[in-house]
């Protein structure tokens, strides 16, 4: 048990104690009354006190009750209070997962969200920590930090019980991924005071906070999360493993190379349920249902057992290695294909159905998937070249509207006049060993360098400049190409295996930049894309006459593969880091560029309420809007002219956007048990709220009141003179 | 109970008596258990042989007596000198005794009027009746020990009784012994003695009725109380102060004191009585609310004082 207040408590003590027993002394002013006789007064008295034989002591009982009641309330002064479960610290961050998979239902067994539950226990939390005194001193302190893949601070350190309790229930579920990286690096930022000490380096300089994380562990990049050795993470895990959940993790839009009126879309699933089950994907085209397919859907492949059992004689060592390898249940992934004929824009919008005798499904966020597909069309490419045979004859063979051929000269000719109408026909430019040169933005007077135009690019032979993230390192020698990513769009069904490039260029890539690693060469990276707001290119940086690839069939495909990926720029791919435009993911920040002179931009977000938010473009007639936190359509519209896939409504330009959450680590429901950092194992603590602190002062007040109405009772049943 | 805040002091014998009560009171005469001796020739029949009408019996003649009720008849026939006894008819001395110490102007009503009236009541049956009427009021606002009107006789004499009565104001302590002895000195004769008090007197009243018990009085004691001694409505954290000797008693007045008080009271006057039985002492307790006719023409005439 310990005092909040124990000096106040005695100082009272110090005044009320000798008080009582000097009013107690002195005795009760009386009111003066003149009576007849006392006679019969004094011996009813006399009577009174002959039958009571513990009179004395039931003077003294009075004393002692008004003792008590005043100890009891001294005793409540000094805020007794017993700890339930000890809260390690007195300074708590509390950190809340609140991405898409802390929405499914499986939180408790009535059915409450795991983010509910989540809130439920930090609110228990926050009940243990000891409050702060009457001179509002002491007692602990605690923070709230939200996350899903941003983190924000929704209440600082404070010990004010109701903001935190407000900032805990204002904590409101995200379409958004789980990243824990951001929450970590701010909660860190709070936990320790650390401040730099010559020759010592950076220490720590106060009390450390427990860092408690209500998640349900399904955060991909917690290996990177790096808590120093002081700092105290609690891990409360939420949910029930083996949640049922069927979940879109990826939808895409293709249109047929020969015939773009042909559209096709992706929609990938994934089961987590350990039974097969069907589901039925509705395709809606415009909010009109096109077509209803039913896929069914394998039984998630249970945890890998390690082999021993009853007749194993593995060493305890072994068993006790393999308990800690943590392994989960493999969700079971299927797809469905739409084709249909569509040559005109539209919104597509895929749900699944569950069949009603099916187990429910507990997570609705990944339920859904979007898309805005761009009408049908065939590209205009540019190649921007000295003469290259090869390329040429290769884009010639594909079906496109319009293949122009310019030197570099011409090219730098159209680039240097504003807002050329010319170069903005082409859907893809190609450059070929050259970049234009462009003045650097934000800086008139500078000198002009080479770099990207805005838009589309292919780029062969050339590295484009920081601050691309790319940083050309020279030559290299031959290099042969390792390894690719098979899944990306434009390198979809092709095989690298047979490309060895004779003069290879040595690049590196910065981390934490818009540059994804395509193909990497025995040199480092062979093939990078570049995406960031309005600008996308694929680099391949090598130079593709002293290569093998343009005599392999790869590199016709890839090629292909590239222009259509660049120019209808309309999938959405799992794993892509970057965005492609016209889609963005729920987490991330939604940026578009708009025509110029793009003025009163609104931003309707999906959803029942229909909340319009007013965005200002940027002086490069930029708009952001971030975090996106809800899957769905997001309208963007403005007074002025529009852009070429845009449509107006009602005289206002429109450009849809689908926000999709598609993310198979978030629709996997499976908890984690432990949390692997990079540098500790984090054991999940199961019922970490516990009884919390007891506070025995209002216990201790009621026992005063009980005294004290025990004393007026025996009062009111004595007389004294 | 408590001291009666303004008392309304009769003033004449119209504030004591109302002419309804008087006529009745004209009825009615002073009884005694015992046939005692009076000084003057009364309307009542003693045991002493007199110079009534009556004749009562015969004794032998000695020298002295008054010759001329010497019976003749008896003389002749037995030669020898017997003297006619007659019953004699004689007075009653009344003595109306009132306690006027401080703690009978108290009560509401109060005590001290209730006694005024009921001793002008009695007072005036007695001079109705010829009896030698005698208020002494022991105590009182002057500070004598007692004051008193003596042999007061015939209904001509009511005014005189009234004006003392009036003039007595209560107040003060009371030596109720003292107050005793010297009535039981200066009474003369036998005859009927009420007192008039509370007899809450803590020095004690038994011997002060002890005193007056001599001489073979037919004592009377009349024990008045205010409904507020019976039936006190006092409460709360107190300081009882005493109008006599201003002793003081600090009380904290709820039900379990309420309850012994009364049963205290019950006691006193339980043992008051018993006191008055071995001494043949008739004693009555009224309230200071009774009405003074009711008091005398039915609970004196039920008692046997007046008939």
């Amino acid at each position: 048990m310990t005092f909040l207040t124990p000096t106040l408590a005695a100082l009272a003590a110090a005044v009320a104690v000798p008080t009582l027993l000097i009013l107690y002394f002195l005795k009760l002013r009386r009111r003066e009354v003149e009576i007849s006789s006392t006679l019969l007064w004094k011996k009813a008295i006399q009577d009174l006190q002959a039958n009571a034989p513990f009179q004395r002591l039931r003077r003294n009982l009075l004393l002692l009750l008004q003792l008590l009641v005043l100890g009891a309330c001294l005793f409540a002064l000094a805020q007794p209070q017993v700890r339930g479960t000890a809260q390690s610290g007195e300074r708590h961050v509390i950190l809340i997962d609140r991405s898409a998979s802390m929405s499914a239902a499986d939180g408790d067994k009535q059915g409450a969200s795991r983010l509910d539950a989540a809130k439920r226990q930090a609110l228990d939390l926050i009940d243990s920590i000891p409050e702060p005194n009457l001179l509002g001193r002491g007692g602990g302190e605690a923070m709230v930090i939200a996350f899903d893949t941003a983190a924000e601070v929704r209440q600082g350190f404070t010990s004010s019980r109701a903001d935190l309790r407000r900032a805990i229930e204002s904590v409101a579920p995200t379409d958004g991924r789980s990243a824990l990286g951001e929450a970590f690096t701010l909660a860190k930022a709070y936990a320790g005071k650390r401040q730099i000490v010559e020759d010592k380096g950076l220490i720590l300089s106060g009390p450390t906070a427990t860092i408690h994380l209500f998640s349900d562990g399904r955060l991909d990049d917690a290996a990177t999360v790096t808590p120093e050795v002081e700092d105290q993470v609690v891990y409360h895990p939420l949910g029930t493993s083996g949640a049922a959940n069927v979940g879109i993790t990826s939808v895409r839009a293709e249109r047929s190379f020969d015939d773009p009126s042909r559209l096709s879309i992706f929609v990938g699933l994934q089961s987590t349920a350990p039974l097969a089950r069907s589901v039925d994907v509705q395709l809606a085209l415009d909010g009109q249902v096109a077509a209803v397919k039913s896929v069914a859907l394998s039984a998630a492949t249970p945890a890998e057992r390690q082999p021993g059992g009853a007749g194993s004689a593995a060493p305890a060592a072994i068993a006790a290695t393999a308990a800690e390898t943590e392994s989960e249940p493999i969700p079971a992934s299927s797809g469905a294909v739409f084709t249909l004929t569509r040559a005109q824009a539209a919104v597509v919008s895929v749900r699944l159905r569950h069949p009603s005798d099916a187990a429910p499904d507990v997570l609705a966020a990944d339920d859904e998937g979007y898309l805005v597909v761009p009408p049908a069309k065939r590209l205009s490419v540019a190649l921007v070249t000295e003469g290259n045979f090869v390329l040429s004859y290769a884009l010639e063979g594909l079906n496109l509207a319009s293949l122009r051929v310019m030197t570099p000269a011409e090219y730098q000719r159209l680039i240097d006049v504003p807002a050329s109408p010319e170069l903005a026909a082409f859907d893809l430019t190609i450059f070929d060993r050259w970049l234009p040169t462009r003045k650097a933005t934000g800086n008139a007077g500078g000198d002009p360098k080479p770099g990207l135009p805005p838009g589309r690019c292919l780029v062969f032979g050339v590295v484009p400049p920081p601050p691309r993230g790319l940083t050309d390192k020279g030559g290299a020698d031959a290099a042969l190409v390792l390894d690719w990513a098979r899944d990306h769009p434009a390198l979809r069904g092709i095989s690298l295996d047979a490309l060895t490039l004779y003069r290879a260029r040595r690049v590196e890539v910065e981390p934490r930049t818009p540059v994804r690693v395509l193909a990497l060469s025995s040199v480092g990276p062979a093939i990078v894309e570049v995406a960031e707001l309005g600008y996308r290119a694929i680099v391949a940086p090598f130079d593709l006459m002293e290569s093998t690839w343009p005599l392999d069939p790869s590199f016709v495909l890839f090629l292909a593969s590239s222009v259509r990926y660049l120019g209808h720029d309309s999938g959405l791919t799992a794993g892509a880091e970057g965005q492609s435009l016209g889609q963005v993911r729920t987490g991330s920040t939604l940026a578009e560029l708009l025509p110029s002179g793009a003025r009163d931009v609104r931003l309707a977000l999906p959803g029942a309420s229909g909340q319009v938010i007013g965005l200002s473009p940027s002086a490069d007639d930029r708009v952001a809007y971030g975090p996106v936190t809800s899957r769905g359509i997001h309208t963007l519209t403005w007074e002025g002219p529009k852009g070429p896939t845009d449509v107006e409504v009602d005289g206002r330009p429109r450009r849809a956007i689908a926000a999709n959450l598609c993310d198979a680590s978030e629709s996997n429901l499976g908890v984690r048990s432990r949390l692997e950092l990079a540098s500790r194992v984090v054991q999940a603590r199961v019922n970490a709220g516990g009884p919390g602190v007891q506070r025995l002062w209002p216990w201790l007040l009621l026992f005063a009141t009980l005294v004290a109405m025990l004393e007026w009772y025996i009062y009111n049943r004595r007389v004294y003179l | 109970m408590l001291r009666t805040a303004s008392p309304s002091r009769p003033k004449s014998i119209e504030d004591l008596l109302d002419a309804r009560l008087v006529a009745r009171l004209s009825q009615l005469d002073v009884t005694s258990r015992k046939i005692l001796t009076g000084k003057l020739k009364g309307e009542r029949r003693s045991k002493k042989r007199g110079q009534s009408v009556e004749f009562a019996d015969h004794r032998p003649y000695v020298v002295g007596d008054d010759l001329r009720r010497i019976d003749w008849n008896i003389f002749g026939r037995l030669d020898r000198l017997f003297l006619k006894l007659y019953l004699e008819e004689e007075d009653l001395s009344l003595q109306i005794v009132i306690d006027a110490s401080g703690s009978h102007d108290c009560g509401e009503p109060g005590k001290f009027v209730f006694m005024q009236r009921l001793a002008m009541a009695l007072g005036y049956i007695g001079l109705v009746n010829l009896h030698r009427v005698t208020v002494t009021v022991i105590g009182g606002a002057s500070g004598a020990v007692t004051s008193a009107v003596r042999d007061l006789r015939g209904r001509v004499r009511t005014r005189d009784l009234a004006r003392f009565i009036c003039s007595v104001e209560p107040g003060g302590a009371a030596a109720f012994t003292e107050g005793c002895k010297r009535v039981a000195l200066s009474r003369r004769g036998k005859g009927v003695m009420v007192v008039l008090s509370d007899f809450l007197i803590k020095e004690g009243y038994e011997d002060g009725l002890r005193l007056l018990l001599g001489h073979g009085y037919d004592v009377f004691a009349i024990q008045v109380l205010s409904p507020q001694e019976l039936e006190p409505d006092l409460g709360g954290d107190l300081r009882l102060k005493d109008v006599e000797d201003a002793d003081l008693a600090e009380v904290t007045i709820a039900a379990p004191l309420l309850r012994k008080y009364k049963q205290t009271l019950a006691a006193y006057t339980g043992r008051m009585r018993e006191f008055c039985a071995r001494r043949e002492i008739s004693l009555m307790s009224v309230r200071s609310d009774t009405p003074v006719d009711v008091m005398v023409l039915d609970y004196l005439r039920k008692r046997g004082l007046l008939a």
